[in-house]
């Protein structure tokens, strides 16, 4: 599916001395099985922003199009199944007695016989490495182990967009690399995944296409290569050792990744 | 974000009445929630609510935003009415209808609860709209600190009130968050017959109040930590200060009551 915002604007508390206008018109696609990257500082508007992707927040003017369908015009009930928001610190919404009901939550809302809940907890929770979990009470789980389990609670929804806001926010490294490998796997399996977040170095590592927005307007979008290589102070650590050594090295390219910056810097070393 | 404002919240624009001291505003309602039961007149009704009026349209919060107090309470003055009209006797009967009457002095006492009613929490609406938070904790402290001499924890209430105060916004935004990431779960409050949506609240309620009681926690080693010990030889930030304008508040608001109560 293919998300599209038009010129999308959202006020909060219009009408009121806590009016803030957070998105001033946004315009913005999300493709069919790609990873989109959002970037940009706190109060930029992304969470307000992956919002609307699924119309939890209706835009005070403009259009979601989905499929090149108004989404106002959709069940709204549809439209948050095939777009799956995973909120920043989903684990906040934990609730059930064990990981395993928790997980079951959405596929039940959604009607699904129990052979078939059943099914999508143990693969959602397999996908996540979280299988072992499924008895245990979400109330006393690690911080890394909860947020793999609210995770799963949206993924087991079989969403055709998974939206992730701030995801790896909190989680050591090695929970963070687990779960960008979960976002690499869904994108080879056909789900589009979008990616908030303010680490440009994660952000490089799985992002198609990357959007970066500031005070609530996109500042640029393009694949990272173009985005980040614009504007190399405001970019990920590998594009800016690469942009420093470029002057005297022009033969680098334009690695964006960790592995092909690695590649680039040792094709320098070894002439 | 602070998408939804609850009723009687804090409104902070400039005005007089912001300007007045806490404690003025206090008593003033306090003594007002007492005349009220003592105001026995249409002229005497008249008064209160005009002065009421005056003061909202002083307080510079929009009417509009304002009267939506009195909403939720619509409901319990129009089951009160209802209870006062039918079942209190005394006057004249003005309408029989097998065992329904009405009689004057029901009607009377019926019109006279209900206005008892809005003007009171259009009173108290109007104290928490144009008192910080804080400054209403602090000033029900000052107010208390007498009794302290009896062992009344005076300041310890005060900061209890401060905290829930705090809290209820708080918990507002995280009660909305939660509600969202439910309903992007698939979770619906808004169908179904009554027990689904009690039901249906469960997913918000628990994390919510699990979360109440972390914060409570993490509120509590914070304080701990920056070295609070309660009230003994505390001091403030915001000292209160009752002034010329504050004794002039009052003494109007005491001469406006008296008069609806003797009107």
């Amino acid at each position: 599916m293919r998300i599209e915002l038009e010129n999308v604007r959202h006020v909060y508390a219009p009408g009121t001395p806590f009016e803030i206008e957070a998105l001033r018109g946004v315009s913005l696609a999300v493709e069919p099985e790609e990873v989109l990257g959002i970037v940009g500082g706190t109060g930029s508007g992304k969470s307000t922003l992956v919002q609307h992707l699924n119309l939890l927040l209706a835009p005070t003017s403009g259009r979601v199009l989905v499929d090149g369908v108004d989404a106002r015009t959709l069940a709204k009930n549809e439209l948050r199944r095939r777009v799956g928001l995973v909120f920043q610190f989903p684990e906040a919404a934990l609730f059930a007695p064990t990981v395993e009901e928790d997980v079951a939550f959405a596929p039940r809302q959604q009607g699904l016989g129990e052979d078939e809940v059943q099914e999508r907890v143990r693969e959602t929770l397999g996908l996540l490495g979280a299988g072992h979990l499924a008895e245990r009470s979400p109330f006393a789980l690690s911080g890394g182990e909860k947020r793999r389990v609210a995770v799963a609670g949206v993924l087991a929804m079989a969403p055709e967009v998974l939206v992730l806001d701030e995801p790896t926010a909190g989680l050591d490294p090695a929970a963070r690399e687990d779960l960008l490998g979960v976002v690499r796997s869904l994108r080879e399996g056909g789900t589009s995944v979008v990616m908030v977040s303010h680490d440009l170095d994660e952000v490089a590592e799985v992002a198609d296409r990357v959007c970066v927005l500031e005070a609530g307007v996109v500042r640029a979008t393009g694949t990272p290569e173009e985005v980040f290589y614009a504007r190399p102070a405001e970019a990920p650590t590998t594009v800016r050792v690469v942009s420093l050594l470029r002057g005297s090295y022009p033969g680098l390219g334009r690695p964006v990744r960790l592995g092909e910056t690695l590649a680039a810097l040792k094709g320098l070393l070894e002439v | 974000m602070a998408a939804s404002r609850s009723l009687g919240q804090f409104y902070p624009v400039a005005s007089p009445l912001h300007e007045l001291d806490a404690r003025a505003k206090i008593l003033a309602t306090t003594a007002l929630a007492v005349a009220l039961f003592l105001v026995d007149s249409v002229a005497g009704f008249l008064v209160v609510a005009a002065a009421i009026v005056l003061l909202v349209a002083a307080s510079r919060v929009p009417p509009g935003a304002f009267f939506r107090l009195l909403r939720p309470v619509a409901l319990i003055v129009a089951l009160t009415v209802v209870f006062q009209v039918f079942f209190s006797r005394g006057g004249s009967t003005l309408f029989e209808w097998g065992f329904l009457e009405i009689h004057s002095g029901g009607l009377r006492m019926g019109i006279f609860l209900a206005l008892r009613i809005l003007l009171l929490v259009s009173a108290a609406g109007l104290l928490t709209t144009t008192t910080a938070p804080v400054a209403l904790a602090d000033g029900i402290e000052d107010l208390l600190s007498p009794l302290e001499k009896l062992r009344f924890p005076a300041h310890e209430v005060a900061m209890m009130m401060a905290i829930a105060l705090r809290f209820i916004p708080t918990l507002q935004e995280e009660a909305q968050k939660i509600t969202k990431a439910q309903a992007a779960r698939g979770a619906d409050l808004s169908e179904g017959g009554l027990l689904k949506r009690v039901r249906a609240t469960l997913p918000v309620l628990i994390p919510l109040t699990i979360g109440a009681f972390r914060r409570a926690d993490e509120l509590a080693e914070a304080m701990e930590s920056r070295g609070y010990r309660g009230g003994e030889g505390r001091t403030r930030y915001r000292e209160l200060r009752f002034r010329a304008r504050d004794a002039v508040a009052l003494a109007v608001a005491a001469l406006v009551l008296v008069g609806g109560i003797l009107l």
